[in-house]
Parts: C-alpha cells; sequence; structure tokens
C-alpha cells in the first residue's frame, strides 16, 4: 500500500469524524443486522450441536436405551444383575415432570453419577470427576443441580430448597448442571425416589458396546424389556428443521432491515463526500484508487460491524436461549445446553454476509458518484432526476421480483422454497414503495386546497427529504408487514390451539399411574357418585416412515373421541366419518401431519407394522394435533390391544359428574384411595394453562424478534431524519432567518414523515395479510403439518399505526432538540457558505 | 503392606481445596466413626467381612506369576470401601457407603491398570459373607473375589484390566497372620493405627485371556485387609510399603510412613514359613533407597521416585536389595501412585525373592 493510497483513505475516513450521527447510524445499521442475524444462528446453530450430542446423554455415551415395552419402570434388581454381567456401559436414569409451588413444570433427570461409563472418545476422565460436589450430590441430604438459566427463571438462589406443588421440597440447590442436562434439574437416584412412584428407573441408558457385547446385552434382556437403537439425533435433527428454518428466515428478516439503514448510511455517506471525492480526481486519483480506499472503508466498516454485531448476536442469544430451549424441550423434548457454544464459523458467516451486505448497499451509489463526479457535481436537481429514475427502476425491479414471487407461489414443496417466495414479495413491495410513496406525495399536493400556500410548501418539500426516507420506510415496510403477519399467524394459531385444547381436553382430570390397575378405578361402586364418565388410552411407540410414530387406542365411545375434531374425512361428514370409525375395526383415524407431511389422504390405507405383520388400514379422518412433532394414529382400544401385544397405558381421562370444588376433592379422595400420589394426576385447568403456557413461550421468540425488527426500523427512521437535518440545516437556518417559527420549520418535516409514514402502513396491511396467509396456508403446514383458519384482526394493525406515530414523535422531538442547538451556529454561518 | 495405600481411598473424596495435599482426608480426625483401639481380638470369619462404622477399609490382593516360559508377571486387585459420614447407612440408595477397585497387571510387555468406582446399598458393589450361596464375596460390577466358604480362601478371582480377562484360583498354605500386635498396628507414635490381618501363604494358578491369548499363570499370592478411621497423623506425607516372597519360605512385609519432620515411622513383620509372625519396630529395621530415577506419570510429565532400596534387618542379621522389575508401573489413578513388582537380590545380587512394592505421597 502507498503512501498516496493512504491519504486517500484518511481523507475520506474523515468524513465520519466530522459527522458521527453518520458514523453511529451506519454502525447501529450494521451492528442490528449483524447481531438480530447472528443471535438466531448461533442459537440455531447451538441447538443443532445439542441434537448431534443427543447420542450422549449428562456427559456419558449413550448409544441405546433399555426400555420397558409396556412403558413400565425398570427394576433396580435387573440393572445390577445387568451390571454383575459386565454390562459396566449401563446407567440408570429416572426422569420426571413436576409442577413447582408457583406452577412452573419442571422436568427432573436423576442418575447415579457413580455409575456413568468413561466416554472413551471424550479423551478425559471428566465423567468421574470426583469433587465435592460429587460427594454431597450421591448422599443424603442430596442436591439439587440446577443450570443457571433455569434456576435464574424459577428464581432460585444456590443453597435454596424449591417447593413442589404437592408441597415436597427438592434437595438443597447448587447453580450447576452437566452435559446435556439442558433445562432439567439433576438429582441422584436416591432423591429422586422419593418423588418418584416407584422404586424402579424410566429406563436404563447403555453406552459404548461393542457388537458381541450388544449381542450378547439383547440376549440377556428379558421379554418385558427392549434395547432401542438411540437415534434422537436424527430424530431431533428432522424433526425440529422446520422450526429453525422459520428462525432462520426471521433473522434474514432482520438482517435485511438493518442492512436498509447500513445502505442509507452509505449512500448518504458517499453524498456527502461527493465534493471530497471530486477534488480528489482533480487532484489525479485514479478511479480505481477511489474504488479500492472505498473497499478498504467498507472491510473497516465490516469488521467493525461484525465483531460488534456478534457481541450483540451472543448477548441475544443468551436472552432468547431459555425460552427457545423451553420449547424445544416441551415439543420435542429435545435438550439444548444451557450455556452457550459458540462457533468461528458462524462469526466468519456473519463478517461475509455483512461484507456482501456492504458491498451491495455501496456499489450502485459508488457507481453513480464516480460517474457523476467526474463531470459535473450534481447539485439537488441532478439528485432529484436521478431519484425519480432510481424510483422507476425499482418499480420495474419489483414487479419483476413479484412475477417470480407468483410463479414462485403454487411451486412451493420445501420450507426453503416458501422462504425464498416470501423473501422476494417483500422485497417486490419494499421496492415498490419508492414509487407509491411519490404517488402518495402528489396525490397530497392535489388535495390541498390552492390557496393553503404553506401546505402546500410543505408537501412539495417532502420531494426534497423522499430521498433520504426512501430506505428507512422500507425497513418500516418490512418490519410493519413482518409484525402483521407474523403476529396475525400467532393470533390465529392461538385461537386454533385454544378452541382445539378445549374439544380434545374436555375431561375433568388426567390420571397417570402405570403402578396402579385403572381399571379399577371404573368398577369401585363408591366412584360412581362423582365419575360420570372415563376414559382409559393405550399406546404403542413405533416408527413410520422413518419417524417416531404413535399408536393411539382408545375408547371409541369416550366423551373425547366422540367429539374429537376433525379436519378432514372421506364420506359425507365429520360424523359419519367418526362412526365408520367406531364400527369398523380396519378404520383409522391419523393426525394431520400424517395427512400433509406424509401425503396420506383420507380413503387411502396406510400399512401398520403389528406383531402380527404389516396391516393395512383404511383412513377415514383426519384430526387435529397441535403442537406434536410426530406421526400418530389411533385406533378402537380393542384392535391395539389384539395387534400390538406391548402395548402401555397413556392413562385415564375422567369426567366429573358436578363441576365444581367438591367433586374434585372427593374425586381426588378416591384416587389416593386407590394409591395414586399427589402428582399422578393432573386437572384439565392445570393441563390447559401448561399447554397454552408451552404454546406462548414457544411463540415468545416470534415476538421478541418483531420488537427487534420494529426497534431497528424505528432507528432508521431516526437516522434518515437526523440525516435530513444535517443536510438542510443551512437552508432551514435561512428560512428561519426569514421568519419561519420553529414549529412550522418542525411541521415541514413531519407532514411529509406522516404521509410517507401513512402510506407504508397502508400498503403494510395488504402485505401482512398476504404474509400470513402464505405461512399459515403454505409454510406452517408444510413445516408442522397443522392446518388451521388465518383469523383477522384490525386490532394490531390500528395497535401498529399507534407505534409508528410514537416512533415519529420520538424522533421529531429528537430531532427538534437536535434543532434547537445547532440552529444559532447554522444562523450565525449564513452567508459564509452554502 | 500396601495396605496402606488403600488409604488412598479416603482420599478419593478428597476435598477440592485439599488438592495440594491429596492425602490431607487420611490425616482427618475420623471423629464419630468408630476407632482403633489395641487389645481386641480379631475374628473369624467376620472380620473377613465390612466394617462400616469404620472410615476406610480394604481387601488387597497381590500375586507374583510367572509364565510357563518362567516371565515374571504381577497382578493386583483391590477393593476398597469409604463410608462417607459416621453411623453407616448400609442398604438402598441413601447408603453412605462408597466403593472403588483397583486392578492392575505387569506383564511381560508393560504394565496396565483400570480403576472403577461404585456406592453401596444398592448391590453393585460390597463385601459379603452371606451372599447367594452363604460364602464370601468380595465384588463390584464383574469383579469379583468368591471364595466357596466363608473364610477368605480357597477362593477365585476374576477380573479384567482393559480388554484382559483374568481368572486366578487363589488356595491358602499357611495361616491368617495377625500384623503389629494381635492385628493392632499403629503407624504413628500419636496413636494412628488400623486392624490388619494378612494372608501371605497363598498358592495362585490362573490365566490371562486377551482375545485369542490365553497365558497360564502360577505363583504366590498375597492378601491385606486393612480398615481404620484415621491412618496419617499430620506430619506424615505417604508411604513406602514392602510385600516380599523370599525364596527361604520368609514372608517379610515392611512400611515406612515417612514425617516431614524428624524420623519416619518404620514397622514390619517377620513371617516364617509355616505363619509363626514377629513384629520389627523402627530399630530392628534399616531401610534406605539407593536410587532415584524419573518414571512417566502421563501427560508427558515425570516424576523421580526412589526405585531401588536396600533393606536390612537387624535380627535376622540380614541385608537385601530390591529392584523394580520394571520402573513403569505407575498407577495413574484419581490417586495416583506406584505400585508394582519388585525383585529381592541378597548381598551377592543373587535373586532372593520377589514381592511388592508401593510408593505414595511424592510429588
Amino acid at each position: 500500500m502507498n503512501a498516496g493510497f493512504f491519504w486517500i483513505l484518511k481523507a475520506l475516513l474523515s468524513h465520519y469524524w466530522r459527522h458521527p450521527w453518520q458514523t453511529l447510524f451506519l454502525c447501529v445499521g450494521l451492528v442490528a443486522g449483524v447481531g438480530l442475524w447472528s443471535a438466531v444462528q448461533i442459537v440455531n446453530q447451538h441447538a443443532e450441536t445439542s441434537y448431534r450430542q443427543a447420542q450422549s446423554l449428562l456427559g456419558a455415551q449413550a448409544s441405546y436405551w433399555i426400555r420397558s415395552r409396556r412403558g413400565q419402570d425398570i427394576e433396580q434388581a435387573l440393572y445390577i444383575d445387568l451390571r454383575r454381567a459386565g454390562f459396566r456401559q449401563i446407567f440408570p436414569l429416572i426422569e420426571l415432570e413436576v409442577s413447582t409451588a408457583s406452577g412452573i413444570s419442571i422436568s427432573i433427570i436423576a442418575t447415579d453419577l457413580l455409575a456413568l461409563p468413561d466416554d472413551p472418545y471424550s479423551g478425559s476422565d471428566d465423567t468421574q470427576d470426583f469433587s465435592d460436589s460429587w460427594l454431597e450430590m450421591v448422599q443424603a441430604p442430596y442436591r439439587a443441580w440446577v443450570p443457571a438459566v433455569l434456576a435464574q427463571e424459577l428464581g432460585l438462589k444456590p443453597g435454596e430448597r424449591l417447593r413442589l406443588r404437592d408441597g415436597r421440597l427438592l434437595p438443597l440447590a447448587l447453580i450447576q448442571a452437566r452435559e446435556q442436562q439442558g433445562r432439567r434439574v439433576l438429582l441422584d437416584i436416591g432423591a429422586a425416589q422419593s418423588l418418584a412412584p416407584s422404586d424402579g428407573f424410566s429406563y436404563l441408558a447403555v453406552g459404548s458396546i461393542a457388537p458381541r457385547a450388544y449381542q450378547r446385552l439383547a440376549a440377556s434382556l428379558p421379554d418385558h424389556l427392549e434395547l432401542i437403537e438411540n437415534q434422537q439425533h436424527i430424530d431431533l435433527q428432522d424433526l425440529t428443521a422446520s422450526l429453525h428454518s422459520h428462525l432462520s428466515a426471521m433473522s434474514l428478516l432482520s438482517f435485511a432491515v438493518g442492512l436498509f439503514i447500513v445502505f442509507n448510511a452509505v449512500r448518504f455517506s458517499l453524498w456527502y463526500r461527493r465534493a471530497t471525492l471530486l477534488d480528489l480526481r482533480l487532484l489525479g486519483c485514479a478511479s480505481a484508487q477511489l474504488v479500492a480506499a472505498i473497499l478498504a472503508e467498507t472491510l473497516v466498516w465490516s469488521l467493525l460491524g461484525t465483531a460488534l454485531g456478534f457481541v450483540l448476536g451472543v448477548l441475544l442469544a443468551q436472552a432468547l436461549l431459555p425460552g427457545l430451549g423451553a420449547s424445544l424441550q416441551s415439543l420435542y423434548a429435545a435438550t439444548v445446553e444451557a450455556e452457550l457454544g459458540l462457533s468461528w464459523i458462524t462469526l466468519l458467516q456473519a463478517w461475509s454476509i455483512t461484507l456482501l451486505g456492504l458491498i451491495w448497499a455501496l456499489s450502485w451509489p459508488l457507481y453513480r458518484q464516480l460517474r457523476q463526479s467526474s463531470f459535473s457535481a450534481a447539485g439537488s436537481e441532478g439528485l432529484l432526476r436521478s431519484e425519480s429514475r432510481t424510483r422507476r427502476w425499482l418499480a420495474l425491479t419489483a414487479l419483476l421480483l413479484a412475477l417470480i414471487a407468483g410463479l414462485g407461489y403454487g411451486r412451493i414443496a420445501s420450507v426453503t422454497q416458501g422462504f425464498f417466495v416470501l423473501g422476494l414479495m417483500l422485497f417486490a413491495a419494499a421496492w415498490l414503495l419508492p414509487i407509491l410513496l411519490a404517488a402518495g406525495l402528489r396525490v397530497a399536493a392535489g388535495l390541498v386546497p390552492r390557496e393553503s400556500l404553506t401546505m402546500r410548501w410543505m408537501i412539495s418539500d417532502g420531494w426534497s427529504q423522499l430521498p433520504a426516507y426512501r430506505s428507512a420506510m422500507m425497513a418500516l415496510l418490512l418490519a410493519l408487514t413482518a409484525n402483521l403477519g407474523v403476529g396475525t399467524l400467532v393470533d390465529s394459531f392461538r385461537g386454533a390451539f385454544v378452541g382445539w385444547l378445549e374439544l380434545r381436553q374436555s375431561a375433568d382430570i388426567y390420571l397417570r399411574a402405570p403402578h396402579l390397575d385403572l381399571r379399577q378405578l371404573e368398577s369401585v361402586p363408591a366412584n360412581a357418585s362423582w365419575l360420570a364418565a372415563s376414559h382409559h388410552r393405550i399406546g404403542v411407540s413405533t416408527r413410520w416412515r422413518g419417524r417416531p410414530s404413535l399408536i393411539r387406542g382408545g375408547d371409541t365411545g369416550a366423551p373425547d373421541s366422540l367429539a374429537l375434531p376433525l379436519s378432514k374425512w372421506q364420506g359425507e361428514s365429520a360424523a359419519a366419518a367418526l362412526q365408520a370409525w367406531r364400527e369398523r375395526p380396519d378404520t383409522v383415524l391419523v393426525n394431520e401431519q400424517v395427512h400433509f407431511l406424509a401425503g396420506v389422504e383420507p380413503g387411502e390405507r396406510v400399512a401398520l407394522e403389528t406383531d402380527n405383520g404389516l396391516r393395512n388400514y383404511e383412513v377415514v379422518g383426519v384430526f387435529y394435533d397441535y403442537g406434536n412433532p410426530y406421526f400418530q394414529f389411533y385406533l378402537p382400544e380393542q384392535v391395539v390391544a389384539s395387534q400390538w401385544s406391548h402395548y402401555y397405558s397413556r392413562g385415564i381421562a375422567l369426567w366429573l359428574k358436578q363441576d365444581n370444588n367438591a367433586a374434585m376433592q372427593q374425586a381426588e379422595q378416591s384416587l389416593k384411595a386407590l394409591g395414586a400420589q399427589a402428582g399422578d394426576w393432573i386437572s384439565q385447568a392445570q393441563i390447559r394453562k401448561l399447554s397454552v403456557g408451552i404454546f406462548d413461550r414457544t411463540f415468545a421468540i416470534t415476538a421478541a424478534m418483531n420488537a427487534l425488527t420494529m426497534i431497528v426500523a424505528a432507528i432508521a427512521l431516526l437516522a434518515s431524519l437526523l440525516a435530513i437535518l444535517q443536510e438542510r440545516l443551512p437552508q432551514f437556518a435561512q428560512w428561519r432567518a426569514l421568519g419561519l417559527r420553529q414549529g412550522e420549520q418542525l411541521l415541514l418535516v413531519a407532514i411529509p414523515l406522516l404521509i410517507f409514514c401513512a402510506i407504508a402502513w397502508v400498503l403494510s396491511l395488504p402485505l401482512g395479510a398476504l404474509l400470513s396467509w402464505i405461512l399459515i396456508h403454505k409454510l406452517n403446514i408444510i413445516s408442522f403439518g397443522w392446518s388451521m383458519p388465518l383469523v383477522w384482526k384490525f386490532a394490531p394493525s390500528l395497535q401498529l399505526a399507534g407505534i409508528v406515530l410514537v416512533i415519529c414523535a420520538l424522533t421529531l422531538s429528537l430531532v427538534s432538540f437536535q434543532w434547537r442547538r445547532k440552529m444559532p451556529r447554522a444562523l450565525a454561518q449564513l452567508g459564509e457558505t452554502i | 503392606m500396601k495396605r496402606l495405600l488403600l488409604l488412598i481411598c479416603c482420599l478419593w473424596p478428597v476435598q477440592t481445596s485439599l488438592a495440594q495435599d491429596v492425602l490431607g482426608d487420611l490425616r482427618d480426625q475420623g471423629l464419630g466413626f468408630a476407632q482403633v483401639t489395641p487389645g481386641k481380638r480379631l475374628q473369624f470369619p467376620r472380620d473377613h467381612g465390612a466394617h462400616p462404622d469404620y472410615r476406610i477399609e480394604w481387601w488387597y490382593l497381590t500375586a507374583n506369576l510367572t509364565d510357563r516360559e518362567g516371565r515374571n508377571w504381577g497382578l493386583q486387585w483391590t477393593l476398597f470401601r469409604q463410608a462417607l459420614s459416621p453411623q453407616a447407612v448400609e442398604v438402598g440408595w441413601h447408603s453412605n457407603q462408597l466403593w472403588m477397585a483397583h486392578a492392575a497387571i505387569t506383564t511381560p510387555q508393560g504394565h496396565h491398570h483400570e480403576q472403577r468406582f461404585a456406592r453401596g446399598g444398592i448391590g453393585q458393589a460390597g463385601v459379603s459373607l452371606s451372599g447367594r450361596d452363604g460364602f464370601f464375596n468380595a465384588w463390584m460390577d464383574d469383579w469379583e473375589l468368591r471364595s466357596n466358604s466363608a473364610a477368605l480362601l480357597p477362593a477365585k478371582l476374576k477380573f479384567t484390566v482393559d480388554d484382559r480377562e483374568i481368572i486366578l484360583l487363589l488356595e491358602a498354605t499357611g495361616e491368617l497372620v495377625a500384623n503389629g500386635v494381635d492385628g493392632y498396628s499403629q503407624k504413628s507414635a500419636q496413636g494412628q493405627a488400623s486392624y490388619y490381618y494378612s494372608q501371605p501363604h497363598i498358592k495362585a494358578r490362573g490365566f490371562v485371556n486377551q482375545g485369542l491369548d490365553k497365558t497360564y499363570l502360577s505363583g504366590q499370592g498375597w492378601l491385606d485387609r486393612e480398615w481404620s478411621s484415621q491412618a496419617l497423623a499430620q506430619n506424615q506425607q505417604g508411604w513406602d510399603w514392602f510385600s516380599l516372597h523370599l525364596n527361604d519360605g520368609h514372608k517379610l512385609m515392611v512400611y515406612q510412613l515417612r514425617h516431614d519432620d524428624g524420623e519416619h515411622w518404620l514397622s514390619g513383620n517377620w513371617i516364617g514359613p509355616r505363619g509363626e509372625t514377629r513384629l520389627l519396630d523402627r530399630g530392628a529395621i534399616d531401610l534406605d533407597s539407593t536410587r532415584v530415577r524419573p518414571v512417566a506419570i502421563g501427560d508427558n510429565r515425570v516424576r523421580s521416585l526412589p526405585l531401588e532400596w536396600q533393606l536390612a534387618l537387624a535380627e535376622p542379621q540380614r541385608r537385601w536389595r530390591i529392584k523394580p522389575l520394571y520402573d513403569q508401573q505407575w498407577m495413574d489413578t484419581r490417586i495416583p501412585y506406584w505400585e508394582g513388582v519388585v525383585l529381592v537380590e541378597d548381598e551377592q545380587g543373587a535373586s532372593a525373592g520377589i514381592g511388592y512394592m508401593e510408593l505414595t505421597g511424592y510429588e
């Protein structure tokens, strides 16, 4: 690099010292974009890393599971026999779901730390890292290891004991966690046994095992146990792929919004330096040298933006992770490490997209600048002319994008394709916006009465402000559209979900106690006084078309079976389909996932692997099954019991005769008399609260991303206003000197701004509706197999209008504050230079 | 002998804060645990079983063996018990008994070892005098020393080290020997002591299986039993321990507890071919290290250890040189130490016996 180049660079960079606001906004745009993108990227990668680690459990390899075929516990004696037979890679686990006194549902995992096998691949003997905490952990009074994020969520401090709903206390909390513990509380088996209904284990995990030992193990297991390969890492990647695509798409949208700020800032930085660029060219600098200097500047910005953005990303990811971890655990039983892992690849990716984004933002303005500066220092007239050209070009490109999006819409077959079409659509709308803004100004000018001179002046001044607002308005449009579209999706989904819960979970009490004979409940005469109906459900876990699936067996005459909400059916009506299902043993109901994801239509036959080989069942109906990532087949109980010998109880649903506290208490007493413990059952109210809680937590990340996008758009708006202030200050000072009052001056800026915002808002309504339509009717179905009606509400859009007004008010007051500060100097400089 | 080593077992729940001084726990006063007092008679078979009221305990077997080509092999198998708190809880997941096991094999090709841990009370590890068959049994997972009576021997020892499977049949050829004074073995002038008895007369034969290779071995073994609640005095940093099978049929156990101030604590037993034993006190033993050599201890680190020794007794007036069969018999376990096969030579350099040596507490 020669000295000349250095001086060119220095001359160009001096701009940023002189205009700190510009510098700040360029930074903010870069940092916000990179931050939002990398936050989601970090969270996604972190989750994927955790899925890959699903081959391990609590830091120990877990290649296989030993489970009871009937969902029962595994006896301790059997575990000891296996250890004594030399299977040292086997370790016991108890998993429990409990509710805290404040009603938060938490998962507990318990093992014997001393029994964990060494991981031969980890290269460390860390699994046998005996320290004080281990010894406290494995003996009474025990300890509860609580991951820091969970402790924070529960408001639990080290040394405190967490109180459960039934009044029992967990051991003293230690804020620490093992690998793959996720958001679960880790206990010793000894401590967990006092919480569990039986003394057995939920399952056994089998670490790394040689083929011969595997055969020996398989042969030595009693018939009621099965040895299942741990395919969780594959299943989880498969099942959660759509969720992560959704998140990625949202993060790219945020990046795009950030990029609009950057685009604005870069364009202005070049515009301001047109004189410098011209001087440099007149001094003999070659275009190539100038381009190289600006590229070097871009490189610096990209590095700075990436570094700061990444830091923001990490902070955001830390904030987003607990919610996402909770959702993944509730929906997919996926354990996501509570502590964040970072990768260099994410950082490099962040840097490359930043650099590409910057170059993309820079290339066109730079090209124009270099061309113009060589023959004229184009004045504002030239600028306006070229602006109008740009608007037309953008509009043409927008139409082209919209056309491609329209053509692509019918061909959407995957989540990625869906988001691609969505992206095209959004950008088409964004690029169409400038011409619409111009049209809006024209219309507004036409509406103002001829005699209202001030008003006409104010509106026509909008033309000179329009270029400055262009990118900010695009960002605002994207943010509004995303908020409306995603908000409508979430609202629609929530409505459908809550309605569905009411039908699906109509029973008053759900009892799950594998150790109890639930049929006894129905046969005890005393229970007749409170028990109106019951529904004992059974199930068989299996795999169908490579995915974990469940075959459910139920009472076809139970209240919830009779009212099962169907989304599609064969025959005349849903009722007729349900009747066919009750009467014909060769029919099956499938969930929407089977219909949408596996493409099975009502009337088709599905082959299920039974104990007696493959059997075909005719699909007579498709039922809604929100929140479930797995395939489900619903058959009459007797069919399941006759075709699958290893079915297990999925609990019993009980309907009370009266819906009051007294009936509930009577029921609870009867259950206790039967041997059930508090915690074995859950009331309808609790289960609904829990389900809706999981739902809300799942979409909390969406709400957060929406809010962040809005903030970025607000910053873009502020940046534009300040740029206008900066650029027009001498002019405003002149007008001020001619007698314009401060309030009028503010109106001069506010009126065009309000017109532009109103146009963006109006455009966001149909766009938001279109976005939610595609999300609900295309992407949600492709991703999750959940269908639901789109529910459009006007209130959220009005709320957004309110938010936009607040943003305008805030930015305007900031600007007026700046004006007040700068005006005296600008007035003093009047006449010096213009 | 090495039994002490066992003490290390106490170390294993070593406090993190004591990590610099891994033997710290051994010096703990052991308050609340049953205490070792003189004058108590050992009772068998009861004392072959566990003493959960005492803090630490071990069943410690070493064997010096030869294969059919006359090459030397060595085996070590040890089960350690530790009570984590006074007032033993023996049964169930709430048990406060922890178990640790060490196994090592010295082959003509090198030295290999393994360690295991288990909690008590659930059947995964323990010592029982009345198991399913009513016989003595000491086990952890699939490692076990199982007798066919309530007595320690005859017994079958079965364990693995990595991919080697070892089976050894052990038979007593003499009586049990109570060390110290009737089994009360004093470890310092301040009164630290343990109950300690041995079976030094063991005929051992068996084999090592590794893949398709099977090596038949035979030789002599030594089994130590020791329990205590406090094993080291504050000023003791570690010990050097020897159990030697002499060619003339005598057995010799000698240990030295090294003091960081003043003279070391020396003790031992001179055991005749028929089991008659004589306590050797400090004045009767002259033990000096004659050569210090570096030993690789893993992670590319080496440690200098006194690997060669000169041992002399006043009565009988005998003098031997003790050398390791191989220098590299380091036990890179949670509490690391050196333990391995040693060769015994007389003053003329002729072979006088074979045995095991244990060196602990060297930093």
